[in-house]
């Protein structure tokens, strides 16, 4: 009798993983989960007409972002020296090339690498990222799609603050509710800083706007957010860089963010489609990168794409994070087969 | 002065010149920004805990601060006694900023002292504790539930859960930062 003879009448032996040899044990049920989540977001896009793309993981110049470090690589050719090349911290460099080209609204699920950073319970230097970018889309809309992509992916194991509704509060309001600080007054560095020791917290003396921004945020603001629902904090200041478009008399631009459980989870911009205003930026960045760890090549030329470019919006997501939340896990660990310290 | 990304758990802190003890810590980068240490440090004088946030890349003023061994003696209520194991001073910790500690305080045992500018701070509580059960409720046997626990508290005040089988007058050694039982501690 062949069934007599197996010495592990449970399961086949090839399933059991020898504890000495991994630090975690796989969950199947994690990555079934994550793989009914890719298969949703593209049913989602596709049947809204979206266009999926695949783009390149390895770039010759990258957007600059001072405060993202990169990883640096290189190609080699058999004669003709070194190409240096760069994993890209995000596709939109490549899917804005895309929408320009066609003029389509597009999405894309790949990885993404960050340097640099710390690894932890959010975070892991390679994560994988849901890009997608609404031609002719507002940021407004942009919230009730997401919203609606939330709905489609929420699972049994779904708690009820990563289901929608969102809520959706603006930067102003929130610094209202929870520091009693008015945004509008504080538009200078010297009223920032001031805010942040008005309220006994540290603040360097020649702390920028947007360091003395983010310190009362982060003290005061972003851990006192509500979390029993997903909650969009809408319309982030003008005095935080970005490539989100600014609302007309306003000292605000047509950014947010979304959290869940107080963690991030999504950033939406509605891309500004003013070529100068992109090289503005990408010159005020490029200054501040001078002491970036890893330094990286830049598309001088990268400004071009925005002379024809449709309005448009569009939403990154950290995937990992969603599928983190989504299942009610609080660490990345969980949702991740081979998380990047269990490496060693 | 310390680098923002350099500060940990137990780190002493000097703000707005009162020490506070680092008790979690957090980096974050909001929205694809720089990097920051979000910190809850404890102040060390009256127990609140605040909320700082230091870019890494920062210093801010720590607070220099010296470790002495003491013997915890007993307290009236208002403050903790202890006396100082090698000049044999003894001072007073007021309760009301470290009430957390009481529950790990035994009379006669030796504790690790945090002291600033000449004053007790804080009091360093080992990682992990032998108390003894002073109170225990019984239960039924039979109600014999795999992994089924029962609280019971100890010379100390503290309130552990434990298996069943632990009886009142028993040694059990504690894990002091989850207040989680270890085992059972025979003489």
């Amino acid at each position: 009798m062949l069934q007599a003879s197996c010495p592990n009448p449970v399961g086949p032996v090839i399933h059991q993983i020898p504890t000495d040899r991994y630090t975690s044990v796989m969950d199947l049920t994690v990555l079934q989960e994550r793989s009914r989540m890719v298969t949703i977001v593209r049913d989602f896009f596709l049947s809204r007409g979206y266009l999926e793309t695949d783009t390149p993981a390895l770039a010759p110049s990258l957007i600059p972002e001072s405060c993202l470090e990169v990883f640096a690589t290189e190609y080699v050719h058999p004669s003709h020296g070194r190409k240096p090349l760069y994993l890209v911290p995000s596709p939109e460099i490549w899917m804005k090339k895309v929408i320009a080209e066609t003029g389509r609204s597009v999405f894309q699920i790949c990885k993404s690498w960050r340097n640099a950073e710390s690894v932890s319970r959010i975070h892991n230097p390679e994560f994988t990222m849901l890009e997608y970018y609404g031609v002719g889309l507002t940021s407004e809309d942009n919230i009730r799609l997401t919203e609606e992509l939330f709905a489609a992916l929420a699972a049994d194991a779904t708690p009820r603050h990563a289901r929608p509704p969102f809520r959706v509060v603006t930067m102003r309001e929130a610094w209202w509710e929870h520091a009693h600080a008015d945004l509008d007054a504080l538009s200078e560095a010297e009223a920032m800083r001031e805010a942040c020791r008005e309220r006994g917290l540290l603040v360097p003396k020649d702390a920028s706007w947007e360091d003395a921004f983010n310190i009362l945020f982060l003290s005061l603001v972003e851990p006192n957010l509500p979390q029993d629902r997903p909650l969009v904090l809408d319309r982030y200041p003008a005095g935080i860089e970005c490539l989100a478009r600014d609302i007309p008399g306003t000292r605000y631009k047509e950014r947010w963010e979304l959290y869940v459980a107080g963690i991030e989870i999504a950033n939406c911009f509605t891309e500004m489609g003013d070529p100068d205003a992109v090289r503005q930026y990408f010159a005020s960045q490029a200054a501040k990168k001078e002491h970036a760890l890893v330094p990286h090549h830049i598309d001088a030329r990268y400004a071009e794409i925005f002379e024809h470019f449709p309005s448009c919006s569009g939403v990154a997501i950290g995937f990992d994070r969603l599928l983190m939340v989504m299942l009610g896990r609080t660490s990345l660990q969980d949702v991740m087969l081979f998380p990047f310290d269990s490496m060693r | 002065m310390i680098r923002g990304g350099d500060i940990g758990i137990g780190t002493c802190l000097l703000i707005n010149g009162t020490p506070h003890m680092v008790v979690e810590r957090e980096f974050v980068n909001p929205g694809k920004g720089a990097a920051f240490a979000r910190v809850r440090a404890k102040n060390l004088k009256n127990g609140n805990v605040i909320t700082q946030t230091i870019k890494t890349g920062d210093v801010v003023e720590d607070a220099q601060v010296d470790l002495v061994d003491c013997q915890y003696q007993y307290t009236d209520g208002e403050f903790f006694h202890f006396m100082n194991n090698e000049t044999f001073d003894q001072f007073g910790v007021p309760v009301a900023a470290h009430e957390d500690r009481g529950p790990y305080l035994k009379e006669g045992e030796t504790y690790t002292l945090v002291m600033w500018e000449g004053e007790p701070i804080d009091i360093k509580i080992p990682y992990k504790m032998v108390f003894t059960v002073v109170e225990s409720e019984n239960y039924i046997k039979g109600d014999t539930v795999s992994g089924a626990t029962k609280p019971v508290k100890t010379e100390t005040g503290l309130v552990v859960r434990v298996p069943l089988f632990i009886k009142q007058g028993e040694k059990i050694l504690v894990n002091t930062e989850t207040n989680e039982y270890v085992e059972r501690v025979n003489d």
